[in-house]
């Protein structure tokens, strides 16, 4: 008899719901059901409303080498990573990135230093594992460098609970009402997390109050995830004397989200960092027109669905987005190219490939 | 399309900073303006000893709950609750902890008395009892496995050599039939249908190495078993034990692999303790359990839904009033079924 594993097994360093790569890591779960295997999620740490989904990585068990899989979801440091080594199953391990540690660590030291653990980890994990499979073309030539033999690109399982909520109606009549004294509703979506750069596109915005738009305002959604960096992006706001164009929204439901994506005119991305950059495809989704800083894996995500800068000067962002702002020809064709390039990332599209590369794994050992 | 239209916008600004439109020292001003207050903030974060700014961040960031955030948010809260209700607030915290000592107690109740349930449930269904103590949340899965062993006799057990013997055989595509009897404890089903010319085995999670060298029986659980099981090799399929305990989705998964593992006319039978016998007992002891066998109808539904016909279902009897027997039958291809077309 042909043996084939009965497991496949996820560890994941830590998994919570409203989370890219914690919900890629349960449509995983289902997908690797679907093909017939037992599989369970394994996480040092796991959010509230998981309970019963999610097992302490303490419970791993080590069933032997040809019955049970371990596929690694990396993103960070993390002693799950330790864990997966020194396990006797085949290994496979999903890459999510891991931002680098020189954009984060004068803010958040010890994160620094977890994220530089996390890419000594990828390089220690990669002689051991069969087949590394990332979410982007950039995140697999990372795999690549850091020596791991056969890579592939296997698409993030979106969640699109954000693309198709309806957009709550209180938000978007308060959005609608403050536009009511003229100017544009610049939108960026993201961990309040340095490597963002929120503060970029705070600059930006100062610029084009200045020289284009003198009404313009800024949404920053997303969890203030380093209390130092939402507090000097604060400060900047109120020293430059934009409290009131600036607004600091937090972390909202999807369907609050999705009425910041409707009622906005242009989403902004500064960001020095993206391993992918869901918040991209949402924009698209939702026929907001993309104004991008073109860095890691942002091209390869927007491709000619939105405008790709080479560099990052607050007046040259500010130009682009006046130009997607006025130029109607532009934005048409851009929410287009976005409305297409959103439709090539469909989960069942990214189920399948997820499973193809389970399939060229089983096939291959 | 789009380079074309950065590069438009890269000249427009390289004219609008030669013609003076973007004043010479703006971005030096907004760059130099963010430095200062984040030094002010950086040095801020480290007077108040946070010198990673935000301790949950980093769990945050890599999407884990930040439960020192809720610590620290229910401190602060409590303090300001505090310095705003006075008395009032001190009267609420004392009631709260009068409140959590009596939910402290029920629940201590509430373990005696499931305790209690489980000794009278062992001696009016032994069956059920067997089931619920290997239910209970924290029995390693050996003993697990142990403590639940197939009872087949009696009509039970002619009913299942039926359906196995005479459905199996017929639809088997080699001659003798393959057979697998999962969780099959100490081998006496096994013993039968290799009586009845099967090549039968048996797979046990404690199964121990024989020491006649006898390899029919292995030691391995049902779901990995036919797990590494190669697809449609199976004409035959018993399931006992590991249907007695099931987790939420394991039904589906071990339907699915028996879908898989049979051969085209194959058949799976699987006798199961009745959900009954552990749930409408005792609704208390039932909570406990997180591992529980499921209804006939469950199975039926999820046997048919991985393409599987449903052939009969042993329903209890006098003899073995907790326990039923359901079988199905891989639907073989019509150029096997016979009545070709012309």
């Amino acid at each position: 008899m042909k043996v084939r594993p009965v497991r496949i097994d996820q560890v994941i360093p830590s998994i919570v719901e409203r989370d890219a790569v914690s919900h890629h890591t349960l449509e995983a779960q289902r997908v690797l059901h679907s093909m017939g295997f037992v599989s369970e999620i394994y996480a040092c740490s796991m959010g509230p409303g998981l309970a019963g989904r999610v097992h302490p990585l303490s419970e791993l068990p080590r069933y032997e080498p040809e019955r049970q899989w371990v596929c690694y979801q990396a993103s960070i440091g993390s002693p799950a990573a330790d864990a997966v080594v020194s396990h006797p199953g085949l290994k496979l391990v999903d890459y999510h990135n891991i931002s680098p540690a020189e954009l984060i660590e004068r803010w958040m030291p010890q994160l620094g230093a977890e994220v530089r653990l996390g890419r000594r980890q990828l390089a220690e994990l990669a002689p051991v594992v069969e087949l590394g499979f990332a979410d982007s073309e950039f995140n697999r030539g990372e795999l690549a460098e850091a020596g791991y033999r056969n890579t592939m690109v296997a698409p993030l399982m979106v969640d699109t609970a954000n693309f198709y909520s309806p957009p709550d109606p209180h938000v978007v009549r308060r959005l609608q009402a403050a536009r009511a004294i003229g100017g544009h509703d610049w939108l960026f979506v993201g961990q309040m997390l340095p490597h963002k750069a929120h503060h970029d596109v705070i600059k930006a915005l100062a610029c084009s109050r200045r020289i284009f738009d003198p009404q313009a305002r800024l949404h920053l959604v997303g969890r203030e995830s380093c209390a130092a960096y939402a507090d000097a992006l604060r400060r900047f706001v109120s020293a430059l004397g934009l409290t009131d164009a600036v607004e600091f929204v937090g972390s909202i439901s999807p369907g609050e989200l999705s009425a910041y994506y409707t009622s906005a005119d242009v989403l902004v991305c500064c960001s020095d960092h993206e391993g992918f950059c869901v918040p991209l495809l949402e924009a698209m989704h939702h026929r907001l027109p993309v104004v991008a800083y073109g860095v890691a894996a942002v091209s390869e995500t927007l491709l000619d669905a939105g405008i790709v800068l080479p560099d990052k000067s607050p007046v040259l962002v500010a130009a682009a987005v006046q130009r997607v702002l006025t130029d109607h020809d532009l934005r048409d064709s851009l929410v287009r190219a976005g409305l297409r390039r959103t439709r090539s990332f469909t989960v069942e599209g990214a189920r399948r490939a997820f499973a193809q590369a389970v399939e060229q794994v089983l096939q291959a050992v | 399309m789009t380079s074309e239209v950065v590069a438009q916008i890269e000249a427009q600004v390289s004219q609008m900073r030669a013609t003076g439109q973007v004043p010479p020292e703006l971005e030096g001003e907004l760059d130099e303006c963010f430095e200062e207050v984040a030094q002010a903030s950086l040095a801020s974060a480290a007077s108040r000893g946070a010198s990673d700014s935000d301790p949950g961040a980093r769990d945050r960031m890599a999407g884990r709950a930040g439960s020192m955030g809720l610590v620290q948010l229910r401190r602060q809260a409590t303090a300001a609750a505090r310095r705003r209700l006075g008395p009032s607030f001190r009267r609420l915290e004392r009631r709260g902890a009068l409140a959590v000592a009596r939910l402290g107690e029920a629940a201590s109740i509430r373990v005696h008395v499931t305790a209690d349930h489980l000794e009278r449930l062992a001696a009016s269904s032994p069956r059920a009892s067997r089931v619920l103590s290997a239910a209970r949340p924290g029995e390693p899965t050996a003993s697990v496995a142990g403590a639940v062993r197939p009872s087949i006799d009696g009509p039970l057990l002619a009913w299942v050599l039926e359906r196995i013997g005479a459905t199996a055989a017929a639809g088997a595509r080699e001659t003798p039939a393959v057979v697998l009897h999962t969780e099959c404890g100490d081998g006496r089903v096994v013993e039968a249908l290799a009586g009845r010319g099967f090549d039968v085995r048996g797979a046990d999670p404690r199964a121990p190495v024989r020491a006649d060298g006898d390899t029919r029986i292995v030691a391995a659980g049902a779901l990995e078993y036919l797990g590494a099981t190669e697809s449609g090799t199976l004409d035959g399929l018993l399931l006992t034990g590991v249907v007695d305990r099931l987790r939420p989705g394991e039904g589906r998964v071990l339907a699915q692999l028996a879908a898989r593992c049979l051969a085209p006319g194959g058949v799976v039978v699987l006798v199961s303790a009745r959900p009954e016998a552990v749930v409408a007992l005792d609704p208390v002891a039932a909570d406990l359990a997180h591992r529980r066998p499921l209804h006939p109808v469950t199975w039926c539904h999820l046997l048919a839904r991985h393409g599987l016909s449903v052939l009969a279902v042993f329903e209890p009897d006098a003899n073995e009033p907790d326990v039923f027997a359901v079988s199905a039958q891989r639907p073989a291809p019509a150029i096997f079924a016979g009545g070709g077309s012309a």
